[in-house]
């Protein structure tokens, strides 16, 4: 197959994708919004990285307590540290510190060495998300559940993984996976008992435009 | 504080002084740099030696596999001819996942994770040894690795990234019969199918009997797709200079890049374009590109990181001491390579991988840091080449003068440096032992190699300055030992080749499973025998039963020592 041909169905298959995506009806969030991680993988740097490319500014923490996101946008003015990262990118003068969250984005995957360096266990990982996503839900803030990793983030039941998912999916009132994260249909399954919208992408990219038509 | 306490810790303080011999910017533990995403990987050293650096004319590489809880099995993979139109099936590596032993070895059950990838095979793959990454094939290619990391927008952890460094070095040993191929084979497959995954910046020693290049690989960020036309990976390779040395601590090496001396540079073509793109060098500010302020900018020197990044400073310094390299001077600033004071041999390789910096400012035993038997793993402030957590170091030799299966060799030393042997295997060699293909750090077994180094390293913690001693001995009886024997094998295989290489493939393998298995017979009996000997913390001497003392037990300064620090934690008195 020669490469003209081969680009021609990439940009086919790309268009079909951005058509699919453009034809659903996505929940609607807005800004401002909070990044975190569920398991401190890498993959909440790809989410964030998404929001780059989408020219959507955010908060970002990578374990953020339900007192800090009560604390809105800045995070009450808490600095990075030694396991406490804080970034943000939030446009300031739109929103202001202190402006309460709209929507806090989890970028699931665990990672033994990322929980390490910020001094965390699976329980108590476990046990923040809770305190995080009872407080958004008591706030109506919005929830939005990226799974980006692929299988290498799954695992077999009650693995490190499948865990964080359990501690997140299932309280999302949106959730995104690629294909290769939900190949054996877990996240379909898991919206269609909880009645959660999900949106499949094919790869990371995918979630540019959805985080744009969903955060703005 | 009470009067006593006062002194004491006045006491102690000039005590440690004057142990330390002098003031070091070393002392307490390294601040942990946990902002730093460029130095997040913090684990194994990669020496190279150009064939005109060495003493016998090889080339050299080493890889210290820096992990403590990692695979450290190796394996023989056979040449292979292949039907056209058939496929070969990319699977993702981690380099750090493991399995319980009861549940399969690495090799096999990394078959799980198959990427859904399969790329058109070759006619024919060449055989190779290999462990985490493929070290050495039968054309004499050699690779050694240390993680660099890169500026967070390339990592990309996606499913889009198909290729982990893992699998890329071993379709360089299937398909690559020079340095250059090698190269060639990682760099255009990391670009076609996309680099990334579990791994993002790294840096590969590449070696052949010629040439010794030093290649580093980073990703194309989280958002690139195979479709998108581009490369799925940025690379870039730099050779060494033949009469030179270099080396990588896990910190991007290559600096400013000349693609038009092709004798000595390599690049993908994006390799100006994507830092371009994404804003990570500007064409107008003035200043020539440079290949790691751009993708993997590290600042800080051996001093001002407190020894952590003391690697690169202590390997110049011990190759071109004429050169009176300092602590000081930024990691980045270092040249790329250096031509060494001295050619370097086999075993002065080896001695660089067993270095722990004893003598210098960064010593792990200065003052009161070893304890009393002066041991070096106590203290942890400072950043060793050789460290107590590495699985095993290969030390690759490509000689041009012998034919291949003869020429290559990789000295494969399990655990820890300065208590294990290097073990050399032919790269003709067409079996690997069956105890160094099996075991695993949570499940102790009689049946691994790795367990015999472990054994006699536990022993030597004990009364390190002492036990060490007994270790050199047989370090020295071992690797002169093979040393001798290969000068005699080498000339033997290499006439066999001449009439029939099957013959010579017959005589390296023979060679390389005797002596490894009776390399590893010998730790055994050395483990037991540290363990007879130092029991108690006595020195118990088997020829004439009796039981002594330990000559460094006990040292006047060690008891001093702790003096002072009774005192010092004395409770006050009302």
């Amino acid at each position: 197959m020669n490469k003209r041909i081969l680009a021609g169905l990439g940009a086919f298959a790309a268009l079909g994708l951005a058509l699919l995506v453009a034809g659903q009806a996505l929940p609607k969030a807005g800004l401002p919004a909070l990044t975190t991680s569920a398991g401190q993988s890498t993959d909440v740097t790809t989410l964030n990285i998404v929001l780059d490319e989408a020219g959507i500014g955010y908060d970002y923490c990578d374990v953020p307590t339900a007192e800090m996101v009560a604390d809105g946008v800045g995070l009450g003015g808490r600095e990075s540290g030694p396991g406490f990262h804080v970034e943000i990118v939030t446009d300031l003068e739109k929103y202001p510190a202190g402006t309460p969250y709209k929507a806090v984005i989890l970028a699931i995957g665990a990672s033994l060495k990322g929980m390490g360096a910020s001094g965390l266990t699976l329980d108590s990982e476990e046990s923040r998300l809770k305190k995080v996503i009872d407080h958004c839900k008591r706030n109506k803030i919005f929830v939005l559940a990226v799974h980006i990793g692929g299988e290498s983030k799954r695992g077999p039941a009650g693995s490190d993984n499948e865990r964080m998912i359990d501690a997140v999916a299932p309280f999302a009132d949106y959730i995104v996976v690629t294909k290769d994260s939900n190949k054996d249909g877990r996240f379909t399954k898991l919206a269609a008992a909880k009645n959660i919208p999900l949106t499949e992408i094919e790869y990371a990219l995918g979630l540019v435009d959805i985080v744009k038509r969903v955060l703005q | 504080m009470n009067p006593r306490r006062l002194i004491a810790l006045a006491g102690g303080l000039v005590l440690a002084f004057l142990l330390a011999g002098h003031v070091s910017t070393a002392g307490g533990p390294a601040a942990a740099d946990v902002l730093d995403p460029v130095l997040a990987g913090d684990a194994c050293t990669s020496i190279l030696v150009g064939r005109d650096a060495s003493t016998d004319g090889s080339t050299m590489t080493t890889h210290t596999c820096d992990c403590g809880t990692c695979d450290w099995t190796w394996r023989h993979v056979p040449a292979a001819d292949h039907k056209p139109g058939s496929t070969r099936r990319i699977y993702h590596i981690s380099q750090y996942t493991t399995w319980p032993p009861d549940e399969g070895l690495k090799w096999d059950l990394v078959k799980k994770d198959f990427t859904g990838l399969e790329i058109p095979q070759v006619a024919r793959t060449y055989a190779y040894h290999h462990g985490m990454f493929g070290y050495m094939n039968e054309k004499q290619v050699a690779i050694g690795e240390s993680t660099i990391g890169c500026v967070r927008k390339l990592q990309n952890p996606t499913p889009s990234a198909k290729l982990d460094l893992s699998m890329l070095t071993l379709l360089a040993m299937e398909r690559a019969a020079t340095a250059r191929e090698a190269i060639q084979v990682i760099g255009s497959l990391a670009e076609k199918y996309g680099y990334g995954f579990h791994d993002d910046g790294e840096m590969l020693a590449i070696a052949d009997p010629k040439e010794a290049w030093l290649f580093e690989i980073m990703p194309a960020g989280p958002l690139w797709t195979p479709e998108s036309g581009k490369p799925g990976a940025v690379w870039c390779a730099q050779r060494v200079p033949d009469d030179e040395v270099s080396v990588c601590p896990n910190e991007s090496r290559i600096g400013e890049i000349d693609l038009g001396n092709k004798d000595f540079f390599m690049a993908s073509p994006n390799v100006v374009s994507l830092a371009v793109d994404m804003g990570l060098y500007d064409p107008k500010g003035g200043k020539p590109f440079s290949w790691k302020k751009a993708y993997s900018p590290a600042e800080g020197s051996a001093v001002s990181t407190q020894g952590r990044r003391s690697r690169m400073w202590r390997f110049y310094d011990l190759v071109a001491p004429s050169r009176k390299f300092k602590p000081e001077t930024p990691n980045m600033d270092f040249p790329f390579s250096v031509k060494p004071d001295k050619k370097l041999s086999v075993q002065d390789v080896m001695a660089l991988t067993r270095d722990k910096s004893q003598g210098t400012i960064f010593d792990p035993v200065l003052g009161i840091r070893g304890g009393p038997f002066k041991n070096p793993h106590y203290y942890r402030g400072t950043r060793l080449i050789s460290v107590p957590n590495v699985e095993y170091t290969s030390l690759t030799q490509c000689r041009s003068w012998l034919p291949d299966p003869v020429g290559g060799i990789v000295w494969i030393a399990f655990g820890v440096q300065d208590t294990s042997c290097y073990i050399p295997f032919y790269a003709g060699a067409s079996e690997m032992p069956k105890s160094f293909q099996v075991g695993d750090h949570f499940v102790f077994s009689r049946d691994s190699a790795r367990w015999a180094f472990d054994y006699v390293d536990f022993h030597v913690q004990v009364a390190y300055n002492a036990a060490i001693e007994d270790v050199k001995a047989a370090q020295k009886e071992w690797e002169e030992g093979a040393l001798a024997r290969i000068a005699e094998i080498d000339r033997l295989a290499a006439e066999q080749f001449k009439r029939s290489p099957k013959e010579a493939v017959k005589t390296v393998t023979g060679f390389s499973l005797n002596n490894a298995q009776n390399v590893v017979r010998a730790w055994w009996k050395l483990g037991d025998d540290l363990l007879v000997k130092y029991n108690h913390l006595s020195l118990y001497d088997a020829a004439k039963r009796r039981r002594g003392r330990i000559p460094t037990a006990d040292p006047d300064w060690w008891n001093k020592a702790v003096r002072a620090f009774d005192i010092l934690m004395e409770p006050d008195k009302k």
